[in-house]
């Protein structure tokens, strides 16, 4: 059980620089595309052009010939060398390797790579490798892919459907029964996904004399070197990841493990460091970065007063050509299935999809947000059926502050909230609903759009278990390594990377608040993967609660060894002393500074307890706090803690060109103690930034007729620039965790969680009394238009 | 993203980029480069020779007469943008310029590569064939409307390159200008966008009203008009062919084009009455 700490807090919760910005804002950050090694060679992608044929042979011999080129790897010698990638779900027969074997599953699959002395020479050289395919035929579409007689995209497995679950959680059918009122609906979440500015980019050597394979990459993965090692056949400790990489944005798709292998791989046999840095074309068709693709069907039964008792939710995930651990992203939503309402009943249909599509890869919320959406667009729904306030009928299904810890259907446990409360602040700020009536009146469509979600914290694996209960995996820890030198010098280690996320300010804060020393005077370090504890990466929005827990638990056995030499030295017993600020302090007045209790722990061995060894270290491998239990009855609790977002805005459009402009956004914010507010502000602005994005934007399209990407450069897929994020009101509300060392809960997918739920809410307010609504995502200016002008096909 | 090889060669003179570009069919000119630049680095054209007109003297200046208003090719449009001379003699000029794009591309975009470009949805084509600008070439001049042929296609002669734009100068006291468009997002490419300009006579009627639509047609287009009214800019509209994409069909179009041409319109009568 973890000691909560209590505030007043010294820097936890305090605005203060963060410590990483300076490097990245001046410049001095370290990414992977920086790093020259001597020697080093380049690679370029030879892509599929079409998403499903056999290869019928590969003709390198005009690239091989090109002075400069080194080596054209194709996939079947790959896979003769190396094991297959892992696959997550429980589907044996559908096996991945870094380059296609024997068969493309999708345009843009990469088939064979060219290395050769410069990037542009292998581009050059690629054009000449000549790939003879034989055209099979394909399935784009998730839903048209499980029809019986739809191309299989994997024919040893049978079927496309990847991951097919059914879960009842409460009694659904009687609730059911005994509603007076229903509702269905279906809404359509398209593929996008978060795109880094930084494309994905590996180096690899290998060092022949100590057998020691290094990599540097651009990566948010979990287990990564032991991935690595188990792919190519090597020993554990014969990957050496370096984790001081800075990673130019991730949340979730940078996870580069076929990129990795593949470097690797080419490194090994070429005895040259080998380098691979995406272009953006290549990144977009063929480096599995795209997101979740779902349509949902959900129905709802509720009362006349509003209150939803029960929900059947049917989940259809396009997950692409290879399983991964994309069909997982219709897992973790499980732990929030009924989001901040108190739905006692729901079932839950998880169907993952192969297509011939790009494999899909985790995107932030590991597909919370597009569930949200959908819950969100029932509770509206519900609303108007009965012709309530939206805001009134969240307030009728909230769980209500004396319910926690509030135990959801599905079983996992919410660890706190206070939803009425925030609520209540955050439409206090503003009457939006008369600033719509105002831009009504000028003769604008404007709409107001609410979101109510959670946001789960803490990850953990439980929904690995759950959907493939071939996988036993519980575990899910962070580590913290703190070591005091000689000159009294504190250097905190954490082991894995950072990809923007502000960790070295979170463990800088957390272990200062325990030794009561200021955070600057903390170094943070990433050592290599060899030189570190084990660690389960900055997934799941986790690293508040996971890293700083560690840290924390460090710092706190630091502070317990200083006050043991103290109480050595000063003949007392430990109870008697007060840490104050380094210095340890005796009833009678006498006392131990910082800078002589170091110098007893690292060089006055005679002044040390007996058997206390020396130097003063202590670290921390710390389990996410509600434990890791298997699953149980097809229930399981997933993440630990449960932040809660609140989002109130106002969207206007011309009749017309119906291109909407956000004119205020309002989010109540709650995730518990913050740490560091400036991380937390930042979080939630990107995360709005990026759910505008998935909302209005976004959308990885597809040509049905080829099966080609039709956006694959950001001339077609269109991010929201400064000019598409507005101002954001913040609205702040603490509500502590019980089971985390300061009471925080995780942000790292704040804003995004809700943002489409809100943006959508609102533009279909807009276009209410026009007696037209949409359920899809991306809500394109035109597609709005049609609708209104009742031409839309 | 690295281009197929080609050379480089920087031009001192126009008749210098001429010759080149006469000996060697497969060559191309690079002015700012924001559209060029990507199609190179993407593999989507190969020429074999890369001419630079940056360096040509003269070619980045911009002359305003009591008649005319000239650019060379190589002005930028931030030039134009900042310009306070351009401001005075094109104000429809002045406020289109600012949907080019976005300022670091405006900074490098150049007047003469737009309009070679023809982009069916560059605002500057679009003021160009509003405003019966004459497109100047190293072979012949070409009106602004007859220049545009097609989407991203040109009546320009093979071995020919645009100097410059020139633009006749409406020195009436009465004149109202307008310009609206809609992209995807703001500086994106137009789905539709409409320029208007004004003018009224000694006795507050209508000497001149001109309406251009871009974005929404393959190229910019001077509407046909008698009126300054919704009906007659619909019918106007009306026999135009649309282009749509997966953002935008053809309706969308129509429907944003007339919008757009209103906003116009409205800005201009207001401008004018001011």
């Amino acid at each position: 059980m973890t000691v909560q700490l209590q505030p007043p807090f010294r820097y936890v919760g305090h605005k203060r620089r963060v410590r990483e910005d300076r490097r990245f804002v001046a410049g001095g950050g370290h990414f992977a595309a920086d790093l020259v090694l001597a020697g080093m060679l380049h690679c370029a992608p030879v892509q599929s052009e079409h998403p499903a044929a056999r290869i019928v042979g590969i003709d390198a011999s005009a690239a091989l010939a090109l002075p400069g080129v080194h080596a054209v790897l194709t996939g079947a010698q790959l896979a003769a060398a190396s094991e297959p990638l892992m696959n997550g779900a429980n589907t044996p027969l559908v096996v991945r390797y870094p380059l296609a074997v024997g068969q493309v599953r999708y345009a843009g699959e990469w088939v064979a790579m060219v290395v050769a002395e410069s990037r542009a020479l292998a581009e050059d050289a690629r054009e000449l490798v000549r790939v003879e395919y034989e055209q099979l035929p394909f399935v784009t579409d998730g839903e048209a892919a499980i029809a019986t007689d739809a191309p299989l995209v994997h024919p040893p497995h049978g079927s496309n459907v990847l991951l097919d679950r059914r879960f009842v959680w409460g009694p659904v059918a009687e609730r059911f029964a005994a509603a007076p009122r229903k509702l269905a609906y279906r809404v359509r979440w398209a593929r996008s996904s978060t795109v880094p500015l930084e494309t994905f980019a590996v180096t690899a050597q290998w060092d022949a004399s100590q057998d020691v394979l290094d990599v540097w990459a651009s990566i948010q993965m979990p287990k990564f070197p032991d991935q690595i090692a188990r792919s190519l056949r090597l020993p554990g400790n014969a990957v050496r990841v370096h984790y001081d990489v800075d990673v130019g944005g991730s949340y979730g798709v940078k996870r580069g493990i076929k990129h990795a292998v593949l470097v690797g791989h080419l490194a090994r046999v070429l005895g040259r460091p080998v380098r691979l840095v995406e272009d953006r074309l290549e990144n977009m068709t063929g480096g599995d970065m795209q997101g979740p693709e779902r349509v949902f069907d959900v129905e709802l039964a509720y009362d006349d007063d509003g209150r939803v008792h029960a929900m059947k939710m049917r989940a259809l995930d396009n997950v692409g050509a290879y399983a991964g651990r994309s069909p997982f992203q219709l897992g973790k939503p499980i732990g929030a299935i009924v989001g901040p309402y108190a739905i006692e009943a729901v079932e839950y249909h998880a169907l993952a999809v192969a297509s011939n599509k790009t494999p899909q890869e985790a995107v932030r919320g590991f597909g919370q947000a597009p569930t949200n959406y959908a819950l969100e667009t029932g509770i509206d729904q519900v609303a108007a059926a009965l012709g309530l306030d939206r805001l009134e009928v969240r307030r009728r299904n909230f769980i209500r502050a004396d319910q926690f810890p509030y135990l959801i259907p599905s079983g996992t446990t919410y660890d706190s909230g206070n939803y009425h409360g925030l609520l209540e602040k955050t439409v206090a700020v503003a009457d939006l609903f008369a600033e719509r009536d105002a831009l009504r009146a000028q003769g604008l469509l404007a709409g107001v759009g609410i979101a109510a979600c959670l946001e789960p914290s803490g990850g953990n694996s439980s929904f690995e278990p759950l959907l493939n209960p071939a996988n036993r995996t519980t575990t899910w820890m962070e580590s913290c390594r703190l070591h005091v030198d000689g000159l009294g010098g504190i250097t905190a280690a954490m082991h894995t990377t950072t990809s923007g996320q502000a960790h070295e300010t979170l463990v800088s804060v957390a272990v200062a608040e325990v030794l009561e020393i200021p955070p600057e005077r903390i170094r943070v370090i990433r050592p290599d993967s060899l030189a570190s504890l084990p660690s389960n990466s900055p997934v799941g929005s986790r690293m508040a609660i996971m890293l700083g827990g560690a840290a924390v638990r460090a710092a706190q056995k630091l502070r317990a060894q200083l006050l043991a030499i103290a109480a050595h030295d000063l003949g007392v017993s430990p109870l008697e002393l007060r840490y104050s600020e380094g210095d340890v302090h005796a009833a009678d007045g006498r006392k131990l500074t910082w800078q002589e209790l170091v110098v007893i722990a690292h060089r006055e061995y005679f002044r040390l307890p007996l058997g206390m060894e020396p130097g003063l270290s202590a670290s921390s491998i710390y389990m996410v706090p509600t434990g890791g239990a298997l699953p149980k009855d097809d229930k399981v609790q997933m993440y630990p803690c449960h932040s809660f977002e609140f989002h109130y805005i106002l969207v206007a459009m011309d009749r017309v060109l119906c291109r909407p402009q956000i004119r205020r956004y309002i989010i109540g914010h709650d995730c518990g103690q913050v740490i560091s507010p400036d991380v937390v502000k930042g979080m939630t602005l990107g995360g709005i930034a990026h759910g505008i994005g998935a909302a209005l934007l976004e959308e990885f399209s597809i040509d049905a007729q080829t099966g080609q990407p039709t956006a694959a450069s950001f001339m077609d897929y269109l991010l929201p620039s400064a000019h598409e994020v507005p101002h954001v009101e913040i609205v702040h509300q603490t509500t502590p965790s019980p089971l985390t060392v300061f009471g925080q809960k995780g942000s790292g997918e704040s804003g995004y969680l809700g943002s489409p739920a809100a943006i959508a809410g609102a533009i279909n307010d807009a276009l209410a009394p026009h007696g037209v609504r949409v359920d899809q995502l991306p809500m394109r200016p035109a597609l709005l238009s049609d609708l209104l002008e009742g031409t839309h096909t | 993203m690295k281009p197929a090889p080609f050379e480089y060669i920087r031009a001192e003179s126009v008749l210098q980029a001429q010759e080149w570009l006469a000996a060697d069919p497969e060559a191309r000119v690079i002015a700012g480069g924001q559209t060029l630049m990507p199609m190179l680095a993407m593999r989507l054209v190969r020429p074999t020779r890369v001419i630079d007109i940056a360096g040509i003297a003269g070619l980045d200046e911009i002359a305003v007469t009591a008649e005319l208003v000239t650019f060379g090719a190589m002005v930028r449009q931030v030039t134009v943008e900042r310009s306070a001379a351009v401001a005075q003699a094109l104000p429809l000029l002045a406020k289109a310029i600012r949907y080019v794009g976005h300022p670091p591309t405006r900074r490098r975009g150049t007047i003469g590569g737009s309009v070679a470009n023809a982009d069916p949805a560059a605002e500057i084509a679009l003021v160009a064939v509003t405003l019966g600008a004459e497109v100047l070439t190293t072979a012949d001049g070409f009106s602004a409307r007859d220049f545009f042929l097609a989407p991203m296609t040109t009546a320009l002669p093979a071995g020919a390159m645009v100097t410059g734009l020139r633009f006749p100068r409406v020195t009436a006291a009465r004149r109202g200008t307008g310009f609206a468009e809609v992209a995807m997002r703001q500086g994106d490419y137009a789905m539709a966008a409409a320029a208007c300009e004004l003018v009224l006579g000694a006795g507050g009627e209508v000497a001149s009203l001109r309406i251009g639509i871009g974005g929404a047609t393959p190229v910019p287009v001077l509407l046909d008009l008698a009126e300054p009214t919704r009906e007659a800019i619909a019918a106007a509209l009306a026999p135009l062919e649309m282009m749509h994409d997966p953002n935008a069909g053809a309706g969308y179009r129509r429907r944003a084009a007339l919008a757009l041409a209103m906003q116009a319109l409205d800005e201009a009568q207001r401008e004018v009455m001011a």
